[in-house]
């Protein structure tokens, strides 16, 4: 399918999310639309599919101009989308989910599940996806649900498939198979729309890059340009991408954890016995896939989880089990995985959010009365030191963007005086210049002689930031490496395989 | 999620094996302990001469060309046999373990307990007058109320697995009952009755839906409000209607129809064919929302809006309008059963629904939100709300008021997980907010 887009525009009241786009998508090609988040990429992949309606601009499907009013529509005319949140009914069999809305029926409006699962059959063959139609989806993995939701789009008929950043939950073995799918799918005269922020991946997969910024097309480049190249264009100015450094110099072991067991909601072992220890100067960083157990880790830490066994301490302290509040107290700075959920109260205002940690403390208050005067001068000097963008400290955190709404997070911990970080996903979802600046305020931190223990599925990041490498799988740690091996290596660390396995 | 939102666990809590098992387990030891109870309490607490006698004969014999007699049953060994019955049952699933059917083993020990119990209740020497059990006219008796919380339960059903919680059922019996009776009594026509009950339930089961799906309100609060209004609302129509014009309210019970031959099967003849016309109705009902909801495209559609309306979405198919249709048509479904209600006890009457909607609620939730499980808990409930009633004749020694808390304490059990995993459907409960 030749896929053009002419002059789209849409418009939030004063806010205009797409100005103008223009690109078109060729038969059988790779087509990376490249932007931070907050470009309006994903404002214009769902006018695209029908989910919003465009204020001005064409639509042209194989030269014809169409107007796409429902999902619906864009299914018929041969548009498939993966979403960033798969579509996905996790009590549902994948047969029952890529039927779902375009059901073959047999009399009585029944169901034809038996022709539903041999087209299945055959589908997940002839692209090689391997996926079993009976399986329930809730347990299968992350990697395996995205081809299922590839499958039900090609199910679809779809000509057009449109990836809503996909590589954001998949480790990167599940990354290296999903671009050999795309890759057979474009071999098979598939058009393909990706979308996403990250530079490598669009390097190693796209035929052209189109590059958006504040809601323009701001550029097309080949796969070709440099990483740097396309960071600029994407953010607008020079980016660093590589985070600048002191010597890696650690100190004296500053905190420590010993044979820790920790449960999960369910009540199942998610931390079981992991030790580590982290000296002043040094960032330790975790890596791992997501739900081997670093939340839980990370919640033992803070004082938000009990823990069965174990221990852990800070200047030989013994701090295990302590409340937030007081692990607070003992100098544990947070920054916390779900920003929105255990960071910041987003109804309240910038400034309230920024003593959030220290609310009783003078000079904040005093006698059970908050002061609200210094609690102002200190927002106001926060705001300008870490470059907050906010129409104003009494502004409500929600109305930040989500790079801002970090930030907000990050000087709060930061502007203290701490004993240890703590970081979990601190850049997620965040665009470039937001992870640059995050980043350095980590690494300032760790130049200052502090200890710090980042978590992060992002192998870049953990790459970055990390002076030693910890990687978690099914609770435990299964290998603690250099920053200096290869991706692959801890690539496959993270899928569990043991460091003699690896050859690191 | 609805009733259960504050301690149903997490949505996302993949079925792990090891939790399963122990859960599983934990309904074994519950099962043998009732059996241990039984064997002890009813069995070797009671004289070993006592005897009590199960009888099978309905009341109206003319239904019956077979006449069964009735047995003498030794009350202590009978108890122990029942409860070893209990206790092998709690045995085989803490051993084996099955995957499927361990809430229906569970309702059979249930069932097994009540029979035990109206033995022991009935035992000569001993405080009761009456020393029979007569286990047709128990069944048959009982039958009224499990047809109406399987009216009941099925309207949650439909309301549920689309994603809206129907709190209301007790306020559709009310208006079902209240319009039924005075449709009844002016035409002499249950067949008019039952179409007013249909349109009064589908009319509040719409109130329901438009203040949930337009406006978003909460889902449960709106159900309250529907109940205590047309409660309230009851009484002053009663007051201002019935009273002065008792002929509005002569209250007529609808005919039996019994089925040739088959009603003259012993003991399930008069339970099963000779029932009135809701009675049949309601059988008919359960096979066509377990049709339609799991082999239909309609159902496809309906459960994955109740479980994952985006994702319904944005394959084209309209959350809102699947829910209207499922809320109203599950409403009207209550208010048939508030007819059905009406039409075995006679005259409405202020309050005489007496929870039984919220009964269903909890029916509907030890079913599973699946028809199926939903007559199996209406049975179970059914069977012990009316002997609740029924044992104040045997000079029962605790209170009815503490026998028709029966339900609800398994219901507790079972929505705290201690009994199986129920999972009610994710959306359940929640507004749909399309953006």
């Amino acid at each position: 399918m030749r896929l053009e887009l002419r002059g789209m525009t849409k418009r939030f009241g004063s806010l205009t999310a797409n100005d103008q786009i223009s690109l078109t998508v060729e038969p059988g090609q790779i087509h990376s639309l490249l932007g931070e988040n907050g470009a309006g990429k994903s404002t214009l992949m769902n006018v695209l599919f029908g989910l919003l309606r465009p204020d001005e601009g064409e639509i042209l499907i194989d030269g014809e101009v169409v107007a796409i009013t429902d999902s619906g529509e864009a299914v018929r005319r041969g548009i498939g989308m993966v979403h960033q949140h798969f579509m996905l009914v996790p009590v549902f069999s994948v047969t029952e989910n890529v039927v779902l809305g375009f059901e073959p029926v047999k009399s009585l409006n029944r169901v034809d599940y038996k022709k539903a699962t041999e087209d299945i059959r055959r589908l997940s063959k002839q692209f090689n996806l391997d996926v079993d139609p009976d399986a329930v989806i809730e347990n299968l993995p992350v990697g395996l649900q995205q081809r299922v939701e590839i499958l039900k789009a090609l199910s679809h008929d779809a000509d057009l498939l449109i990836l809503d950043e996909p590589t954001a939950v998949l480790t990167p073995q599940e990354i290296d198979s999903l671009m050999e799918i795309m890759r057979s799918l474009a071999a098979a005269g598939k058009s393909i729309l990706f979308i996403t922020h990250k530079l490598k991946e669009v390097k190693a997969i796209a035929d052209v890059i189109t590059v958006i910024r504040h809601g323009k097309v701001v550029g097309t480049a080949e796969p070709t340009a440099t990483e740097s190249e396309l960071a600029s264009l994407m953010v607008g100015r020079d980016v660093k991408l590589i985070v600048e450094k002191s010597p890696y110099d650690p100190g004296e072991e500053v905190f420590e954890i010993r044979d820790l067991v920790v449960l999960d909601d369910r009540g199942l072992v998610a931390v079981n016995g992991v030790s580590l220890d982290v000296r002043a100067g040094e960032v330790l960083a975790l890596a791992g896939v997501q739900g081997n157990g670093q939340t839980e880790l990370v919640e033992a830490i803070v004082g938000m989880r009990p823990v069965l066994s174990g221990t852990i301490s800070l200047h030989g302290r013994d701090i295990t089990n302590l409340t937030p509040r007081k692990a607070l107290d003992a100098g544990i700075g947070h920054i916390p995985e779900d920003r929105q959920r255990d960071g910041l109260v987003l109804t309240m205002s910038v400034a309230d959010n920024l003593v959030l940690n220290t609310p009783r403390r003078a000079p904040f208050a005093s006698r059970g009365t908050r002061n609200l005067g210094a609690v102002n001068d200190y927002a106001v000097r926060l705001v300008h030191d870490f470059d907050i963008r906010t129409t104003s400290i009494k502004a409500p955190t929600s109305s930040l963007s989500g790079g801002n709404q970090q930030k907000v997070i990050v000087a709060r911990e930061l502007s203290r005086s701490l004993e240890f970080l703590v970081a979990s996903q601190p850049t997620r979802g965040l665009d470039v210049g937001s992870i640059e600046y995050v980043h350095r305020q980590i690494v300032e931190h760790r130049n200052r002689g502090n200890g710090s223990l980042i978590v992060s599925s992002e192998l870049d990041e953990v790459l970055a930031l990390g002076d030693r490498i910890c990687v978690m799988f099914e609770g435990r740690i299964v290998g603690t490496v250099e920053p200096t091996v290869s991706r692959e290596s801890i690539g496959l660390l993270m899928a569990g395989h043991t460091l003699e396995a690896t050859n690191v | 999620m609805g009733i259960v939102s504050l301690l149903d666990a997490p949505e996302t809590t993949p079925n792990t094996p090891q939790v399963k098992n122990r859960r599983t387990r934990v309904i074994a030891v519950i099962m043998a302990l009732v059996g241990l109870f039984t064997v002890f309490i009813f069995g070797f607490g009671s004289v070993s001469k006592a005897k009590s006698s199960l009888t099978f004969d309905p009341i109206n014999l003319a239904n019956a060309p077979i006449k069964l007699g009735s047995l003498t049953m030794p009350v202590r060994w009978t108890d122990i046999v029942l409860g070893l019955l209990m206790i092998a049952l709690g045995a085989e699933v803490f051993i084996r373990r099955p995957r499927r059917a361990v809430m229906l083993r569970f309702g059979i020990v249930a069932i097994l307990f009540l029979l035990a119990l109206l033995f022991w209740a009935a035992r000569s020497p001993g405080p009761s007058v009456i020393s029979s059990v007569n286990l047709t006219s128990i069944l048959v008796g009982s039958s009224a109320t499990v047809m109406v919380l399987v009216f009941g339960s099925l309207s949650g059903v439909m309301c549920e697995r689309s994603g809206v919680v129907n709190i209301a059922i007790e306020g559709q019996f009310i208006g079902g009952a209240f319009l039924g009776s005075m449709i009844a009594s002016t035409t002499n026509n249950f067949f008019y009755a039952a179409i007013g009950g249909l349109v009064i339930g589908g009319l509040i089961g719409l109130l329901l839906a438009f203040f949930s799906l337009r406006y978003q309100s909460d889902q449960i609060i709106v159900g309250i409000v529907l109940v205590t209004m047309l409660g309230s609302l009851s009484s002053y129509l009663n007051l201002e209607i019935f009273t002065p014009f008792p002929n509005f309210n002569t209250g007529n019970i609808a005919p039996n129809l019994p089925i040739p031959l088959l009603s003259k099967i012993p003991i399930l003849g008069p339970v099963f064919f000779n029932q009135s016309g809701f009675f049949y109705v309601m059988i008919i009902l359960v096979a066509l929302v377990s049709f339609a909801l799991f082999k239909t495209r309609y159902g496809l559609h309906v459960r994955a809006v109740g479980e994952h309306p985006r994702a319904a979405a944005t394959v084209g198919i309209s959350v809102v309008r699947v829910r209207y249709i499922n809320v109203v048509l599950g409403g009207a479904i209550a208010g048939l059963g508030g007819v059905g209600f009406m039409a075995t006890q006679g005259q409405f009457q202020v309050g005489y629904t007496s929870g039984l909607g919220y009964i269903a609620l909890a029916a509907l939730i030890f079913g599973r939100w699946r028809p199926s499980g939903a007559v199996v808990a209406s049975v179970i409930f059914g069977l012990s709300v009316y002997l609740s009633y029924d044992l104040v004749t045997y000079q029962f020694p605790v209170s009815i008021y503490i026998l028709q808390t029966f339900p609800y304490l398994i219901t507790i059990a079972v929505v705290a997980g201690l009994i199986g995993r129920v999972r009610a459907p994710a959306a359940d409960g929640q507004p749909y907010i399309r953006d």
